[in-house]
C-alpha cells in the first residue's frame, strides 16, 4: 500500500522538436499537490494539460525540472500513480473482472488476495453483477467506472484522470460526476483531473489549475471553497464566473 | 511482390540511427561466409561457385551476356500479353461491374475458372496452341485477366448507395451515371486490380518461359542454366527476374498515382 | 400492356403460389447463372462430334466425365491428392510456423528488424518460380525440393502478416500495458495474442494459398507424383481429358481451402481490436 505522499511539480518544460522547429508544449509549470487533494486542471486545447499527465504517470521521460513524489523523481510508470484515460482501452476479448485483474499482474500477491481486491475494486465503482461482461456489452459510462477500477485495485497515491467524462453524453455525465465523487471520498485518494468543462471543475474538486496555451503554462490557481456542491447556489456560479473569466483572459 | 514494402526497408535502413549499416550486416556477413565456404573447400556442389563470378557473369560469360537480350525479349512479352488481359479484363470486369444481367449470367463461371491455379492451364494452353509464342502470350493475358476482371466488377458493384442515390436525385442518364460518378469512384480498386495484374503477368510471362521453353526470355535462360548445372547462371536469371518485376512494379504504380490525381482533378 | 403478360397474370391471379414459379422472367432471371455452362457444354459437343478438332485437343465432354470417374475409381486421383495434401501439409506447418515466430520477432523487436528486415524483404521479392531453379540444383528432385519450395511460399506472407499485425496493435492498448507494468507474459498472453489473431489469420490464408501455387507449379515442372505431375502426364500423352479433370480436382480443392479458412476467419472476427 503505498502512502499519501505530496507530488511536486518544479519548473517542468517539455519542447517538441517538429521539422527541426521547436514546438514548445509546456514551460515552466510548478503545482504541488497535498493528499486527498481533488485538483482539477481546465484549459484550451494546447495547453499541454493531458501532456502533463503523461509526464506524471510516466509514459513520458523527456522533460526539463523535476516531477517528485513523496521526494523520489518519478521515471517510467509505477504502481503508486494510476491514470484513466478518455477513452476506456479496456481489452475487448477480457472480461470486466479479467481485465481488472490485468493491473495486478505485475504484484507479486497471492492470488486469493489478488481476487479479493478485484471484487473490492469492482464493487467499489458499482459495477457488482457485471463481472462476467465483456467491454463491448458495457455502456460508456460503466466502461469509464471499469477503467476506474482497474486504475484504483493497485492502491495508487495519485489518481490522474484525462478527460474522463469526454466521452459520455451530458445525462450520463452529471451521474457520473456523483459516482466519481463518491469513490474519492470512499477512497480519499489523491486525484488530479484534467477536463475542459468549468461546472464539472467546479463541482468535484478542492482546487481549479488554470493553464493558457502556446506554450502550456499555469495562469492562476483556485482554491474551491463551497458551502454545498449546489450548481444554482450563488457561491457556485460566482466561482464558475472566475474561473471562465481565467480561462478567456 | 511488394515493391511497397521493399522501399520501406530501404529507407528505414537508410534512415537508421547508424544509417545503412544495420540492415546490410547479414547479408555481407552471409555473403562472406559463402565465399569462405568456397574457398576453404568446405562447400561443394552447385553451390561451390565463386559468389565474383555472379557478378561478373554477366559481362564476361558467354552464356552470361545472354541475360540483356533474355530480358528484352521477357518485357516485350510482358507487354504484350498484359496489356491484352489487362483490356480484356476491363471489358468483362466493367461488364459485370455494371449490368447484373452479365453479372448473373458469368459470375458463377468466372469465379469457378478463376479457383484454377493458373499454372494448371499451361498443359491445356500448349496442347490447344502449340509450344510457341501464342501459348505463352495467352497465359500471360490471363494472369493479367483475372485479377483486373474481379477488381473492376467489385470496385464498380461497391460504389456507395448513397453515391448511386446522388446520380439519381440529379437525374443523370445511365450513360452520365457511369462516366460521372460509377468510373471515378470505382477508380482506385480498378488500378489495384491493374496493379495485382502486372505482378501476376509478370510472374506469369518468366513461369510461362521457364515451362514452355522455345525462344528468348528470363524463364528460357534460367531454364537452361539450370538443366547445364550452372547455379551462376540461374542465380543472375533469378535476381533479373526479382529486379525487373520490382522496377515495374514501382514504375506502374508511380504512374497509377499520377493518372489517379489527374483523373480526380477532372471529377 | 402485352397480351402475354395479361394472360400471366390471369392465370397467377387465380393461383396465387404459381406467381413465383412461373413468371417468365423469374425463370429466367433463376437459370441465367447457368446459361454460359450451358452454351459452352452443348457448343463443345458439337464442335466433338462434329470432330471439328481432333480428340487429342478437344475431347467430348463424356469422355472427360468417365475419365473422372475412371481415374478416381482407379485411385489415381486419390494416390494423387494423398501425395500433394501430405507435401502441402508438411511444408505448411514448416513454413508457416517458423513464420509466425520470426514475424513476431520482427514485429516486436526493434533490433531484429534493423538487421533482418532488409535482408528477409530482399529475399521476399524473389518468387516461388525463382527460388525452384535455384532449390532444384540442390536438392534435386527429392522430396526436401518440395517441402523447401512450399514452406519458402508459406513463410513469406505469414511473416509478413505477424509482423504488420503485431506493429499495429493499438497504442492506446500498449499505453495501457505500460502504465500497468505487465510482465512480459501477461504482454504477450493478454495482448500480443488477442489483439494479432486477426491479421495473423488473413496471412495464414494467404500463405496457404501461395503455398497451394507452389505445391501445383513444383509438381508440374519436378515430380514423379502428385495432382500436379498426374495433369502434366496426361498433357504427355495427349490426354486431354485427363487434363481437365486435373485442373478441375484443383481448382475445387483450393476452392474448399479457401472457404474452410474463410469460415474460420469470420468467427474470429469478434475478437477485433476496438480501443
Amino acid at each position: 500500500m503505498t502512502e499519501f505522499t505530496e507530488l511536486a511539480i518544479r519548473h517542468v518544460t517539455k519542447t517538441y522538436v517538429v521539422d527541426d522547429m521547436p514546438l514548445p508544449v509546456l514551460q515552466d509549470v510548478s503545482l504541488s499537490v497535498l493528499p486527498g487533494e481533488f485538483v482539477s486542471i481546465v484549459g484550451a486545447s494546447g495547453c499541454g494539460k493531458s501532456t502533463l499527465l503523461r509526464l506524471i504517470v510516466g509514459l513520458d521521460d523527456v522533460y526539463r525540472g523535476e516531477i517528485l513524489l513523496g521526494g523520489t523523481q518519478v521515471s517510467g510508470p509505477g504502481a503508486d500513480r494510476g491514470i484513466v484515460f478518455q477513452d476506456h482501452r479496456l481489452f475487448p476479448w477480457l472480461t470486466l473482472t479479467e481485465n481488472v485483474a490485468l493491473a495486478l499482474d505485475a504484484f507479486p500477491l497471492p492470488t486469493e488476495e489478488k481476487a479479493q481486491r478485484v471484487r473490492d475494486a469492482i464493487a467499489l465503482v458499482g459495477l457488482s453483477g457485471f463481472e462476467r461482461a465483456r467491454p463491448a456489452q458495457l455502456s460508456g459510462g460503466m466502461a469509464q467506472r471499469a477503467a476506474i477500477a482497474r486504475a484504483l485495485v493497485r492502491r495508487p497515491a495519485i489518481l490522474l484522470l484525462d478527460e474522463p467524462l469526454g466521452a459520455l453524453d451530458s445525462l450520463n455525465r452529471t451521474r457520473f460526476q456523483d459516482a466519481l465523487l463518491d469513490i474519492w471520498e470512499a477512497q480519499r485518494t489523491t486525484v488530479i483531473m484534467v477536463t475542459h468543462d468549468v461546472e464539472e471543475a467546479v463541482y468535484l474538486s478542492t482546487r481549479i489549475v488554470v493553464m493558457e496555451p502556446r506554450p502550456g503554462r499555469i495562469r492562476s490557481v483556485i482554491p474551491v471553497e463551497l458551502a454545498a456542491r449546489d450548481r444554482a447556489a450563488p457561491d457556485f456560479v460566482a466561482l464558475k464566473q472566475r474561473v471562465l473569466a481565467d480561462l478567456r483572459h | 511482390m511488394s515493391g511497397a514494402t521493399l522501399s520501406e526497408a530501404l529507407r528505414a535502413a537508410r534512415g537508421g540511427a547508424v544509417p545503412w549499416s544495420r540492415g546490410l550486416v547479414l547479408p555481407f556477413a552471409l555473403a562472406l561466409v559463402w565465399v569462405w565456404s568456397v574457398h576453404v573447400g568446405w562447400l561443394s556442389g552447385p553451390l561451390a561457385i565463386q559468389p565474383e563470378r555472379i557478378l561478373l557473369a554477366p559481362f564476361d560469360d558467354a552464356a552470361g551476356r545472354e541475360i540483356w537480350r533474355a530480358i528484352a525479349a521477357s518485357v516485350l512479352r510482358y507487354a504484350g500479353g498484359a496489356g491484352i488481359g489487362i483490356l480484356l479484363g476491363l471489358a468483362l470486369g466493367a461488364a459485370m461491374g455494371l449490368s447484373s444481367t452479365v453479372e448473373r449470367a458469368s459470375g458463377g463461371s468466372f469465379h469457378a475458372l478463376r479457383q484454377i491455379t493458373l499454372f494448371a492451364w499451361i498443359p491445356l494452353l500448349t496442347a490447344w496452341f502449340g509450344n510457341g509464342e501464342a501459348s505463352k502470350i495467352v497465359y500471360i493475358a490471363l494472369s493479367a485477366f483475372f485479377p483486373v476482371a474481379l477488381n473492376t466488377a467489385t470496385g464498380l458493384r461497391n460504389v456507395p448507395t448513397s453515391y448511386r442515390e446522388v446520380s439519381r436525385v440529379l437525374s443523370l442518364s445511365r450513360r452520365q451515371e457511369i462516366r460521372r460518378v460509377l468510373l471515378p469512384a470505382a477508380l482506385p480498386a480498378i488500378t489495384i486490380g491493374i496493379e495485382i495484374a502486372l505482378i501476376s503477368a509478370w510472374i506469369g510471362t518468366v513461369g510461362a518461359e521457364y515451362a514452355i521453353g522455345n525462344g528468348r526470355g528470363i524463364g528460357t535462360f534460367v531454364s537452361e542454366g539450370r538443366e547445364q548445372f550452372r547455379m551462376d547462371i540461374v542465380i543472375i536469371g533469378v535476381i533479373a527476374l526479382a529486379a525487373t518485376g520490382y522496377l515495374a512494379t514501382r514504375v506502374c504504380r508511380r504512374l497509377s498515382s499520377l493518372a489517379l490525381m489527374r483523373a480526380s482533378g477532372l471529377t | 400492356m402485352n397480351v402475354r403478360s395479361v394472360a400471366v397474370d390471369r392465370v397467377v391471379d387465380r393461383f396465387p403460389a404459381v406467381r413465383r414459379i412461373w413468371t417468365a422472367r423469374a425463370v429466367g432471371h433463376r437459370l441465367l447463372p447457368l446459361a454460359i455452362p450451358l452454351i459452352v457444354l452443348i457448343a463443345w459437343q458439337c464442335a466433338a462430334s462434329l470432330r471439328l478438332l481432333p480428340v487429342q485437343i478437344l475431347p467430348p465432354p463424356l469422355l472427360v466425365a468417365t475419365t473422372a470417374i475412371d481415374l478416381i475409381r482407379g485411385g489415381e486421383i486419390v494416390d494423387g491428392l494423398r501425395v500433394s495434401l501430405w507435401r502441402i501439409g508438411i511444408g505448411f506447418a514448416i513454413g508457416a510456423g517458423s513464420g509466425l515466430v520470426f514475424g513476431a520477432l520482427l514485429g516486436l523487436s526493434r533490433t531484429v528488424e534493423a538487421y533482418c528486415g532488409l535482408t528477409f524483404r530482399l529475399l521476399a521479392q524473389i518468387p516461388s518460380l525463382g527460388w525452384l531453379p535455384i532449390l532444384l540444383l540442390i536438392f534435386g528432385l527429392d522430396e526436401t525440393l518440395k517441402f523447401v519450395l512450399i514452406a519458402k511460399a508459406s513463410f513469406v506472407p505469414t511473416v509478413i502478416a505477424t509482423s504488420e499485425s503485431v506493429k499495429q496493435i493499438p497504442t492506446p492498448f500498449r499505453e495501457v500495458a505500460r502504465v500497468l507494468q505487465l510482465p512480459a507474459r501477461s504482454y504477450l498472453r493478454r495482448l500480443v495474442l488477442p489483439a494479432t489473431i486477426p491479421g495473423i489469420f488473413g496471412g495464414l490464408r494467404t500463405a496457404l494459398s501461395h503455398a497451394w501455387i507452389a505445391l501445383i507449379v513444383v509438381e508440374m515442372l519436378a515430380a514423379t507424383e502428385g495432382v500436379g505431375y498426374t495433369m502434366v502426364w496426361g498433357r504427355t500423352l495427349f490426354q486431354i481429358d485427363i487434363v481437365i479433370v486435373g485442373m478441375a480436382v484443383i481448382g475445387l480443392i483450393g476452392l474448399a481451402m479457401d472457404t474452410g479458412l474463410a469460415r474460420i476467419e469470420q468467427r474470429l472476427q469478434h475478437w477485433e481490436a476496438r480501443p
